[in-house]
C-alpha cells in the first residue's frame, strides 16, 4: 500500500497516518533543513522578539527580560526629536532625487544599447557599464574623494586650470546631494539595464518589420513599438523602486557624509547607527527601526495592491 | 515577404545615420565615464609625491614611482586585513552555499509536508526584520562580539540567493530523478549524484554572489570587531582613506593615531582592494547576469 503511493503524488485529505509516513520518508530533507531553520530562528526571529526593547527602559545589565516596561514612552521621545524627522526627510529626498534621475536614464541607456547592431561593441560597453556595481562603497567613496575634494580633487584641479572657481562637491549641502546622486547613478545605471535588455530581446521582430514597411523612422519605432512592449516591466520596476522609498543602505551616506553636510546626509539607517551603535541608546534605535519596518511594509502592501489594480503582476 | 523585409532591415541597420552615430558616441562617452575613475585611481597610485601634490595627475601617472606599492607591500596591517578578508570570504561563501543548497533543495520538493510553512518562515524575513540593534544584541549575547565568526555567521543565508536557487531546482527536469528513485536511490544520493552535477552554473553564480558580498562588506566588521588585528580589508581601507576625517570626528577605534597618508598611498590601497574583483570580473559578469534573470522570475 505504502509503496504503491509513490512520492510526488498528491492525495487529497490524507489521513494523519499517511502524512506521518510521508514525513518519515522525507526525514533526510528535514535533516538538511534543520541547520537553516536554526539559523533563521536564532539570527532573524530572536531579534524580532528583541524588538520588545523598544517598549522598555532597556538596561544592558538587566537584559531583555529584566528591563522595566514603559509602553510607548520611547516612541514619544523619538517622535519629539527633530533629528528623527530630518532623517526621514533626507531619506525620502535622496531616494526621490536618485529615482527621478536614475529611472528614466536607465531606460534610455537600455534602449540605446538595444539599438547597437555591432555585438562586440555592445558586449564591451555592457561589461564596462556593469563594472561599478561590483565595487564596494568604501572604494567608491575613496575614489569620489579623490575626484571631488574641494582643495585638490581632480575635477576641481581641472576646473581651476580652466579658470573656473572650485566647487565644494562634498562640503556644501546642495552640491553634496548632487554628488551623491551622480555616484548612485554611476554605480548602478549599467546594472539596472539588465532587466530591460532581457525584456527588449523578447520583443517580436515581426513588429519591427511591419513598422519598417509602414515607413516608420527609428524614433517612431522606439516610441510606438519598443516602449509599449516593455511597458509592463517599466511599471513593475517603478513600483518596486517606490516601495523602497523609506530605505537607503547605510554604506553610501555614511561613507560620503561628513560633518558639514550632516543636515542632508543623515538618513534613517545612519541615524539608527549613530544612535544605537555609537551612542548605545538601544531602545531608541530599535524603536526607530521598528517604525521604519512598519512604514516599509505599509508602502509595500500599498504598492502591491496598486500594481494589481492596474493589471500588473504583484510584487510581494 | 517577411524575409525580404528582414534583409532590407538589415541593410538599413548597416547604413550610416546621424542617429546611429550619436548613439555610439553617447554610449562611448558613458563607458568612458564609468571607466575614468578607475584610470584616475591607478594614475594616482603610480605617480610621484610632488606630481600628486601639485595636482597635475588626471589620466596617466606622472613621474612614475613605485614607492606607494613598496610601502603597501611592507605594511603588515594591510596584509593581516587581507588575510582576514580572504578567510571570511571563503568561510562565508562555503557556509552560505551549503545552507542555501540544503534549504533550496529541500523546499523545492513538492512532496515535502510543511514546505509552505517553512518557505514562508524564510521569505518573511525579507519583509520584516528585528533591525540592527536587536541583531547586534543577539550576536553579542552569543559571545561572537569581536570574533571573526561574527563576520560570516549572522549573515550566512541570503534570502534572495535562496529564491534564485529554489527557482533553479524547481525547473530541473524530473525524469532522471524519478529513474534514480525507482532504482532505490535515497534523497542524499539524488542530491549529490543527480541534482548537484546539473547545478554547477547556479552554484557558481550563488557562490560568486556570496563571495563578492563578503569581499566588499565592511559594516559587520565596523559594528562587531574592535581588535585592529581582526579588521577586514574594507574596514581598514575606510579607516585609512578617511583617517583625517575620522580623527577630527573622534570616530571609531584607531582613527586617531593613524598617520595621514599621502594621496597616492591611499589610491594604491584602493587598487589593492579592488584588484581581486577586477581579476574575476569576466566570470562575475557572466554568472551575475544569469542570476539576476533567475531571481526576477518569482518563486
Amino acid at each position: 500500500m505504502k509503496k504503491q503511493q509513490g512520492q510526488g503524488q498528491y492525495v487529497h485529505k490524507r489521513t494523519t497516518q499517511q502524512t506521518m509516513a510521508q514525513v518519515w520518508k522525507c526525514r533526510w530533507l528535514y535533516l538538511m533543513l534543520l541547520p537553516v531553520i536554526v539559523y533563521f530562528i536564532v539570527f532573524k526571529y530572536v531579534p524580532m522578539y528583541g524588538i520588545t526593547i523598544a517598549f522598555q527602559d532597556y538596561n544592558i545589565f538587566k537584559g531583555m527580560f529584566g528591563s522595566k516596561w514603559w509602553g510607548f514612552t520611547t516612541f514619544q521621545k523619538v517622535f519629539a526629536d527633530a533629528n528623527f524627522w530630518s532623517a526621514i526627510k533626507n531619506t525620502l529626498v535622496l531616494n526621490l532625487m536618485t529615482l527621478a534621475i536614475n529611472f528614466p536614464l536607465t531606460i534610455i541607456v537600455s534602449l540605446m544599447l538595444n539599438e547597437v547592431a555591432g555585438m562586440k561593441f555592445k558586449k564591451l560597453t555592457q561589461s564596462v557599464l556593469y563594472l561599478p556595481h561590483f565595487i564596494s562603497w568604501v572604494v567608491v567613496a575613496g575614489i569620489a574623494t579623490n575626484l571631488f575634494t574641494q582643495n585638490d580633487g581632480t575635477i576641481n584641479n581641472i576646473i581651476s586650470s580652466m579658470g573656473g572657481s572650485k566647487i565644494p562637491f562634498l562640503s556644501s549641502e546642495g552640491w553634496w546631494m548632487f554628488t551623491y546622486v551622480i555616484l548612485q547613478v554611476w554605480k548602478e545605471i549599467g546594472w539596472g539595464t539588465i532587466i530591460y535588455l532581457a525584456a527588449l530581446t523578447g520583443v517580436d521582430e515581426s513588429l519591427y518589420e511591419a513598422a519598417y514597411l509602414d515607413g516608420a523612422t527609428n524614433l517612431q519605432r522606439i516610441w510606438y513599438i519598443t516602449l509599449p512592449m516593455i511597458k509592463s516591466v517599466v511599471v513593475t520596476m517603478l513600483i518596486l523602486q517606490i516601495s523602497k522609498m523609506m530605505t537607503i543602505g547605510l554604506d553610501a551616506p555614511l561613507l560620503l557624509g561628513n560633518d558639514k553636510v550632516m543636515g542632508v546626509s543623515e538618513v534613517i539607517s545612519t541615524y539608527i547607527y549613530r544612535i544605537g551603535i555609537v551612542r548605545a541608546k538601544y531602545s531608541d534605535a530599535t524603536a526607530i527601526g521598528l517604525f521604519q519596518s512598519l512604514v516599509n511594509i505599509a508602502i509595500l502592501v500599498l504598492a502591491d495592491w496598486f500594481a494589481k489594480l492596474i493589471g500588473e503582476e504583484g510584487i510581494i | 515577404m517577411a524575409q525580404e523585409a528582414t534583409s532590407t532591415m538589415n541593410k538599413k541597420k548597416n547604413k550610416f545615420t546621424i542617429g546611429k552615430f550619436l548613439n555610439y558616441f553617447f554610449l562611448t562617452v558613458l563607458a568612458f565615464i564609468c571607466l575614468y575613475p578607475f584610470l584616475n585611481v591607478v594614475a594616482y597610485s603610480f605617480s610621484g609625491y610632488n606630481a600628486v601634490l601639485s595636482g597635475k595627475v588626471t589620466f596617466y601617472p606622472i613621474d612614475i614611482s613605485l614607492t606607494a606599492y613598496q610601502t603597501i607591500m611592507k605594511n603588515s596591517q594591510i596584509w593581516s586585513a587581507m588575510w582576514v578578508t580572504i578567510f571570511t570570504t571563503i568561510m562565508g561563501t562555503l557556509i552560505g552555499l551549503i545552507l542555501t543548497i540544503a534549504a533550496a533543495y529541500a523546499l523545492s520538493r513538492d512532496y515535502l509536508p510543511g514546505k509552505g510553512l517553512l518557505s514562508g518562515l524564510i521569505l518573511f524575513t525579507m519583509y520584516f526584520s528585528g533591525g540592527i540593534i536587536p541583531t547586534f544584541l543577539v550576536v553579542k549575547g552569543l559571545g561572537m562580539y569581536d570574533s571573526l565568526t561574527s563576520l560570516f555567521i549572522p549573515q550566512a543565508v541570503n534570502v534572495f540567493n535562496f529564491i534564485v536557487m529554489r527557482t533553479f531546482f524547481r525547473q530541473l527536469p524530473t525524469e532522471l530523478e524519478e529513474a534514480a528513485r525507482i532504482d532505490g536511490a535515497n534523497e542524499m544520493q539524488i542530491l549529490f549524484k543527480i541534482i548537484l552535477p546539473l547545478s554547477i552554473p547556479i552554484i557558481a553564480t550563488i557562490g560568486l554572489f556570496y563571495a563578492v558580498n563578503y569581499w566588499n562588506s565592511y559594516f559587520d566588521a565596523l559594528i562587531y570587531i574592535t581588535s585592529p588585528d581582526k579588521f577586514t580589508l574594507q574596514l581598514r581601507l575606510r579607516n585609512l582613506l578617511f583617517a583625517d576625517e575620522l580623527a577630527n570626528a573622534g570616530g571609531n577605534g584607531e582613527g586617531i593615531g593613524t598617520q595621514v597618508m599621502s594621496q597616492s598611498l591611499k589610491m594604491c590601497c584602493v587598487v589593492v582592494a579592488t584588484l581581486p574583483i577586477i581579476c574575476v570580473y569576466p566570470w562575475l559578469q557572466k554568472y551575475f547576469v544569469k542570476g539576476v534573470m533567475l531571481g526576477s522570475v518569482k518563486g
